[in-house]
């Protein structure tokens, strides 16, 4: 099995905050790698590490067999790399299919008419602004966007969150349609149990640092061991998870 | 009441021309994150180059030719001196870059061209009154207003209708999304800083027009540009037009009036808007929280 994204013991930095403390990882082709986390683990910073957002000042980060630790986001994303970043960032002000527009889009199976085939129910709100859709339109769009660049793999940062039970099994499903569509997923994910249930592999990450990797299926049947290590029961994060959550999306 | 008209059509020409150079700050302001002090100076370089080239290239030739070279120096400036400042967050930095750029350009427009004021020879077809009792509506300030018009609307449609455009608004939303998607947000800046200078060169002709040409001319224009830009609302491009030309309108009254208070008038706008309208007429809230 090919490697198509590897980091190599990176370390990354908010200013003068070291939040990555030598995070490894690796994704093979045609893989699902979970990373699961609590709040403030790490998880958005490494996957920002990778995609050029935080470069990190330590290690190495290896994508499709070319070092791109200090290459640019834009870069990165050219290689076919596609992100979807937490909260969505939908540009609000920009139509649906004006949002379908920004990506430097390249040449493969995915164009604008595919894609909106896919979804179809952005292609039904195609004139709106980003802003006004629901969560879960925003979800898709989100997802929808990096489509464009024909991505070999793709980062995706907490699809599910905020998102209502019955959306976010259409997001997981999406998903599971990317692995058969050939792609390599890796998906940060503070929902364990979903995540893990269409996984091939698991990471847990705690405080910038790789705790637990293995196979999904072994995690899945450990909840005592997901609980401990990624759970949101544990100490320190549950007030502060509570008052940063964002309001389920009404559909 | 023919004072009131002429003092206002006076003013309302001043706040094209803030209209002109609010437009290209307003674009470098949300997508480069620079506060371009040196503004003045490019609608200096526009207005001297096309003053220049009007012997060889005529007066028609050099109002494109010089605002689109003020825009080729923006470019080699963004790319030298701006660019390795971006990731500077404390905008101190750009401040005073461009702060220290108008300095030097306004000198080396002294050293080339001169201390004294140049006039700028517009042709005559578009330089009569148009009727006898309002001497002051001349063709050529119509022009300037038409052309002004049309700049802008140019600016809108590439803005709403082509991929670059939209690219810029992404960029404006949100720098770093964009560049993951795959778009060079380098070239995105880039290109940007040199519209928002072909703008300020656009601006240096018709004042030149007007005003004729001297050294520190862009200095008199920048300051209300700031202005016009927060009575329009940071990051709306409609209110940065409307806030020029309102400010201008103003103070053009206020002259029939009271002099002494033309240019105190439109702080007192801006005071005002700020106080009950902090966004501004058409800004988006919290577009730079």
């Amino acid at each position: 099995m090919t490697t198509v994204l590897r980091a190599n013991d990176i370390h990354s930095f908010y200013g003068k905050s070291h939040i990555l403390h030598g995070v490894s990882l690796e994704v093979n082709e045609g893989e699902i790698v979970a990373v699961l986390g609590r709040n403030g683990a790490g998880k958005t910073t490494t996957v920002r590490s990778l995609i050029g957002l935080t470069p990190p000042r330590q290690g190495s980060v290896e994508i499709f067999g070319k070092d791109t630790t200090r290459w640019p986001a834009h870069r990165i994303a050219g290689l076919g790399v596609g992100y979807v970043p937490e909260g969505r960032k939908i540009f609000g002000s920009l139509t649906v299919l004006e949002n379908l527009k920004v990506p430097q889009a390249r040449p493969g199976q995915w164009t604008l008419d595919r894609v909106l085939e896919l979804f179809p129910r952005l292609n039904e709100r195609r004139s709106q602004l980003g802003r006004q859709l629901s969560g879960g339109e925003q979800e898709m769009l989100s997802i929808a966007r990096p489509l464009l660049l024909n991505p070999r793999i793709m980062l995706l940062d907490e699809p599910s969150q905020g998102l209502a039970p019955l959306i976010v099994r259409e997001v997981m499903k999406v998903v599971q349609r990317m692995r058969q569509e050939g792609l390599s997923v890796l998906l940060i994910e503070q929902n364990a149990p979903l995540c893990l249930s269409i996984a091939d592999r698991a990471y847990i990450l705690d405080d910038g640092k790789v705790v637990y990797s293995g196979k999904a299926a072994d995690l899945a049947k450990d909840t005592e061991l997901v609980n401990k290590l990624a759970g949101a029961s544990s100490k320190g994060a549950t007030p502060s998870h509570a008052a940063n959550a964002p309001q389920p999306a009404v559909n | 009441m023919e004072l009131l008209l002429f003092n206002a059509f006076n003013g309302l020409i001043q706040g094209v021309f803030y209209a002109l150079m609010a437009l290209g700050l307003a674009l470098i302001l949300s997508l480069n994150s620079v506060i371009n002090m040196a503004h003045g100076g490019f609608l200096v370089i526009g207005a001297y180059l096309a003053y220049t080239l009007i012997p060889y290239l005529g007066f028609w030739g050099a109002l494109i030719v010089g605002p689109v070279l003020a825009g080729v120096i923006g470019l080699i400036v963004e790319r030298i001196l701006i660019r390795p400042i971006y990731k500077r967050v404390d905008p101190i930095y750009s401040l005073l870059l461009t702060f220290g750029l108008a300095l030097i350009i306004e000198d080396m427009t002294r050293t080339i061209w001169g201390p004294q004021g140049l006039p700028l020879e517009v042709p005559d077809i578009i330089n009569s009154p148009v009727s006898e009792v309002y001497f002051f509506i001349t063709g050529y300030r119509l022009f300037v207003m038409g052309v002004t018009a049309a700049a802008a609307i140019g600016l809108y449609l590439l803005l709403r209708y082509t991929l670059l455009g939209i690219r810029i608004r992404a960029g404006i939303r949100d720098l770093e999304t964009t560049a993951a998607l795959g778009v060079n947000i380098y070239k995105l800046r880039a290109l940007n800083f040199g519209f928002g200078c072909i703008f300020a060169g656009l601006a240096g002709v018709l004042a030149a027009g007007v005003l004729g040409l001297t050294p520190p001319m862009g200095n008199s224009l920048i300051m209300p540009s700031f202005v016009a830009i927060i009575i329009g609302g940071v990051g709306s491009l409609f209110g940065a037009v409307l806030g020029g030309l309102i400010i201008g309108l103003a103070a053009g009254v206020v002259t029939t009036y009271y002099p002494a208070a033309s240019e105190a008038v439109i702080y007192l706008m801006m005071l005002i808007v700020l106080v009950v309208r902090p966004r501004g007429l058409f800004g988006e809230e919290g577009l730079f929280e």
